[in-house]
């Protein structure tokens, strides 16, 4: 009897008078997996962040090493962004426009960082450009020095972020039309017209969104700038490099508190990508 | 007879029109190593339309980009005006190019996307807004001048992109399969609608199109293209009245070709004989001829007494009558006494009637307008007398195609 | 209409992104960079405190007076193995205190360091420490000496000896402990005990840090029941306060002896006098008063060391001396007994 009922009231169950019910149930579902992954760890930063008070939070953040660490990152990484926004214009550009031998050959090349542990990264430009380097043993008695600077930083941030606006731009370039470009050729725009006026408009929210994500992953990169950098506070130390250094000594605080400074800034990038990819995109 | 093989009006050179707009001399273009065109020529005149017509992969594009200077060709020039414009690159041309896919700016309003040629030709702001204005209100878009082109009818799109060529007065207007991307009643009010605007701003047109009805429609002269060569140029009537090659005749509406002899004032085929005047130029006695008519150019009658101006010169029996809205069309098989054999553009359905008499004799096809259906009715089985009131001769195998 | 707004909007997002990174575009003064003289140093892990909160500043103060020029120090901290490495690799240091001699024997293979360091004050040792056993609070799992970490159920933190000093330096007491006790009980030392011992403590670790200070963050944290390490990095966290925990002193361990030097090859000419004044310095009494502060116990004179009453009393001690030096210690023992036979095990 009772399983009867039982049996009959399932197939219901998914639509209990028009509700239903897999919706809330998915979407429960999609909040709980995320909730161990991704919100307590998160929350666990700022719980543990300002649990020493707002005003040793504060502290810890304008400590002047902190500042600069911040500072450093958002540098290094906006010059790696430019280059690789750039370069990544270029190489799509070249790339879809031009068919050669080689040329898938060099977009794996292009795309091979992402694969690439960072600290393999860091590692193998100290092999090109340390002291003993390929490149740095000629450089080095000139007194030119690459590594440990801010200079290995941006080094390494292009490095590990390289595939990320060429990645986003390319495939727009693939889809955008020739005859685009060909219309305004023949309406009498020169190359660098027709570029901007007609190529880059299209290309402006793939431009804006890849380069929010390099920077993005460039204020965050750490393998690759702990072997290249020298770690120095207040002179090579980026914010991540920083909370590490801080986590290492014991001082958790300071460390979050960086932390949760760098969690906001990506929680702001990812906001405006979402919402101004919208925007940017009208046509 | 009445209707010469040639009339003599059609075969009237154009030499005597006004100096060329637009000359295209010699084009011949490779892909690798495979000749696209050989030895293109033609002309545009001031406020002519020409149209190119051919079958995708004819390479009637690829003249149109080297009109526009979008590709290279490999001999030959292009003047225009009188200058010789092979070596400009296709910015300072001064051609318009309405593509086939209109290639409007996306992110460009209807008003900047026909601004632009002024715009990056660093023309006043006050001259620009005037201009903008003058062609917003030719092509009837005032009240969408703020949209973007995602927001506009195939139809509006394509007066955008004419706009935006006008707007830096273009020496010719190119078209490339303007309506391929429309449906067919669009098509055909688009037509017309931008047949009124060439003749309003009176600019040579060169369109490129696979449809031989809009060719007919649009174009003061067509250029048939096959695989990388002119076939025909002239007038529609001169291409669809007197096609120059059994291409031309197949690949413009619905033709028949019947296999014959020349003789000296008449053709031969089989048993039959239809009285020509035979150009002592171009065929000899006894050479082996086609002889290519429409099938509306035929009449039919039950008694072998000729209507005015016609001569009957076979017979047959009528096999199929259809109504296609418009007129009838028949097909009637010759008697075996008649010509060797018969072949329409768009008539495969012989192959399937497999009749004794199908061995010696082949269909043809013929149309007939209300009126006439409705004075002489015609069912299967009827033996008809016909008779062509025009048709045209061409030598079988053709020395050179063109 | 609605579009241009959109656009508009846009358009003002994009302006704002773009006025946000200009500061960032600039990169930052270095935080020391304020004129004056500027000395690199790399020090391994456990410096930091002692240099930062003492020495620098009081050897600044003391510049300042005698020469009227600011001094200022950078410096990075890392385990000794990684610092050497980064030195090696190109990184400007211009002084180098180390957790063990063996990198300064690297440093000097390579050219790093020219100068003859065993010249300076106490052959080149600025400090030293004896190796203990940090517990958690009334010592629940019971450990009395070096053998109790080998209990079943005790779980162990003991950093890298790959990238850590005062990892070599744990191997080294624990297995030198062994040999010491035996040797006293029979009058030869049992290598096979000390093996077995340092083998079967070996199985208890759960976590090996890349430095001992990276050691003591994680035990702070909560993890593992023990970690063995430098005593005065067990009087910090007294200090702070933060964990309660105990000090075990083993019956017998070693002294770490910690060198300074100078990276002569990244030293310039104007800088060497600054440089050399504070290597002078850092055997002065002043700054070993510092260190003994700081819990070490001053490598120049032990009388300094009663200073600090905290330093436990060890019954019986051993240095590096014991196993015949560096030399013989890093390839009998780290390689020959504990990578070899210990960690491949």
């Amino acid at each position: 009897m009772l399983r009867e009922t039982m049996s009959s009231m399932i197939p219901t169950m998914r639509h209990v008078r028009g509700f239903d019910v897999a919706r809330p149930l998915s979407i429960g579902m999609l909040v709980l997996m995320m909730l161990p992954l991704v919100f307590l760890p998160l929350a666990s930063i700022f719980l543990f962040g300002t649990s020493q008070g707002l005003t040793s939070f504060m502290a810890s953040l304008t400590a002047p090493e902190a500042v600069f660490a911040l500072k450093l990152s958002l540098a290094t990484s906006f010059w790696a962004t430019v280059f690789n926004v750039i370069f990544g214009l270029f190489a799509a550009y070249v790339l879809s426009r031009y068919n050669f031998w080689g040329r898938n050959a060099l977009i794996v090349t292009i795309s091979l960082p992402t694969a690439i542990p960072t600290a393999v990264a860091g590692f193998a430009l100290l092999l090109l450009w340390g002291p003993y380097g390929v490149l740095g043993r000629f450089l080095e008695p000139h007194g030119i020095q690459t590594m440990f600077t801010a200079g290995a930083i941006i080094l390494a941030n292009i490095f590990v972020t390289f595939p990320l606006a060429f990645g986003v731009i390319k495939p727009v370039f693939d889809t955008m039309s020739r005859s685009l470009e060909e219309a305004s050729a023949t309406i009498g725009a020169t190359r660098v017209q027709t570029f901007w006026h007609v190529t880059l408009p299209s290309l402006r929210g793939a431009i804006v969104s890849g380069a929010l994500l390099t920077f993005a992953r460039a204020v965050g990169e750490f393998g690759s700038t702990i072997l290249v950098s020298g770690n120095l506070a207040g002179r090579t130390q980026t914010a991540p490099l920083y909370i590490f250094a801080k986590f290492n000594e014991g001082q958790i605080e300071a460390a979050n508190a960086i932390a949760i400074v760098l969690a906001l800034f990506s929680f702001l990038i990812f906001s405006v990508l979402f919402f101004a990819r919208d925007w940017l995109d009208v046509d | 007879m009445a209707q010469a093989a040639r009339s003599m009006e059609n075969l009237t050179p154009k030499e005597n029109l006004p100096t060329a707009a637009a000359s295209v001399v010699g084009i011949s273009k490779f892909f690798g190593k495979t000749s696209v065109l050989q030895n293109i020529s033609f002309d545009v005149a001031e406020g002519e339309a020409l149209v190119l017509l051919g079958a995708s992969g004819s390479g009637k594009t690829t003249i149109l980009r080297i009109i526009a200077g979008l590709e290279q060709p490999y001999t030959g020039k292009i003047m225009i005006h009188g200058k010789d414009v092979t070596e400009l690159p296709a910015r300072e041309r001064g051609v318009g190019v309405i593509f086939q896919s209109y290639a409007l700016f996306p992110k460009m309003t209807v008003e900047k996307n026909i601004g632009y040629g002024l715009r990056i030709r660093k023309r006043k702001r006050k001259e620009i807004k005037k201009t903008v204005q003058e062609l917003l209100s030719l092509v009837q878009l005032e009240e969408h001048r703020k949209k973007y082109p995602s927001q506009l009818s195939g139809g509006q799109q394509q007066r955008v992109a004419i706009a935006r060529t006008l707007a830096y007065d273009p020496e010719v207007l190119l078209f490339d399969e303007p309506f391929g991307a429309l449906d067919a009643q669009t098509r055909t009010r688009l037509r017309r609608e931008i047949r009124e605007l060439l003749k309003k701003v009176n600019v040579p047109a060169i369109f490129i199109t696979h449809d031989q009805e809009e060719a007919l429609e649009l174009g003061d002269r067509i250029a048939v293209i096959n695989v990388g060569h002119i076939e025909q140029i002239g007038t529609p009537a001169e291409v669809y009245n007197n096609p120059a090659t059994e291409y031309v005749a197949t690949f413009l509406g619905a033709a028949n070709i019947l296999e014959g002899i020349a003789r000296k004032d008449h053709v031969e085929f089989g048993g039959a004989k239809i009285a020509a005047k035979i150009d002592a130029e171009k065929f000899s006695d006894g050479q082996p001829v086609k002889l290519i008519f429409r099938p509306e150019d035929v009449s039919l009658g039950l008694t072998q007494d000729p209507a005015s101006g016609q001569s009957y010169f076979a017979s047959g029996i009528v096999e199929e009558t259809s109504f296609v809205g418009a007129y009838e069309r028949l097909r009637i098989r010759l008697d075996p006494t008649g010509g060797s054999s018969g072949e329409s553009g768009d008539t495969p359905f012989y192959l399937t009637t497999e009749t004794p008499e199908s061995q010696t004799a082949k269909p043809i096809i013929a149309t007939r307008p209300k009126p006439e259906t409705m004075a002489v009715r015609l069912r299967r089985g009827d033996r008809v007398f016909i008779g062509l009131t025009s048709f045209t001769l061409l030598p079988q195998n053709p020395p050179t195609a063109n | 209409m609605r579009k241009r707004s959109v656009n508009q909007a846009a358009l003002i997002v994009v302006t704002l992104i773009g006025f946000a990174l200009i500061p960032a575009a600039c990169l930052p003064q270095p935080t020391a960079d304020k004129g004056g003289l500027n000395i690199t140093v790399y020090g391994f892990s456990i410096l930091k405190e002692s240099l930062e909160r003492s020495v620098y500043p009081s050897f600044a103060a003391k510049w300042k007076r005698e020469h009227g020029v600011n001094v200022h120090f950078t410096s990075s901290f890392a385990g000794s193995e990684t610092i050497t490495n980064q030195i090696l690799q190109g990184v400007g240091a211009e002084i180098a205190i180390l957790s063990i001699e063996r990198d300064v024997s690297r440093l000097k293979e390579k050219g790093f360091v020219t100068s003859d360091w065993r010249s300076l004050p106490n052959k080149g040792i600025l400090n030293k420490t004896p190796f203990v056993i940090l517990v958690r609070a009334g010592n629940p799992k019971g450990i009395q000496d070096f053998p109790d970490l080998a209990k079943p159920g005790v779980r162990l933190i003991h950093p890298d000896p790959v990238s850590s000093g005062g990892a070599q330096w744990s191997v080294l007491a624990i297995y030198g402990s062994e040999l010491v006790k035996s040797e006293k009980e029979s009058g030869e030392p049992n290598k096979a005990r000390a093996l077995q011992t340092l083998r079967s403590i070996w199985r208890n670790v759960i976590s090996t840090p890349g430095s001992a200070r990276e050691a003591r963050t994680q035990f702070e944290t909560g993890f593992g029941d023990a970690l063995v390490t430098y005593e005065l990095e067990g009087l910090l966290m007294k200090e702070t306060g933060k964990t309660p925990l105990e000090i075990v002193i083993p019956k017998a361990t070693i002294f770490s002896e910690h060198p300074a030097v100078v990276i002569d090859r990244n030293v310039s000419a104007a800088k060497r006098p600054v440089v050399d004044a504070f290597m002078q310095y850092l055997w002065g009494e002043e700054a070993q008063q510092a260190f003994v502060k700081y819990h070490y116990r001053s490598g120049l004179d032990p009388k300094l060391d009663e200073a600090n009453q905290s330093l436990a009393r060890i019954e019986t001690e051993f240095t590096i001396g014991y196993f015949g030096g560096w030399a013989k210690a890093y390839p009998e023992i780290i390689e020959g007994v504990f990578r070899d036979q210990v960690q491949r095990k």
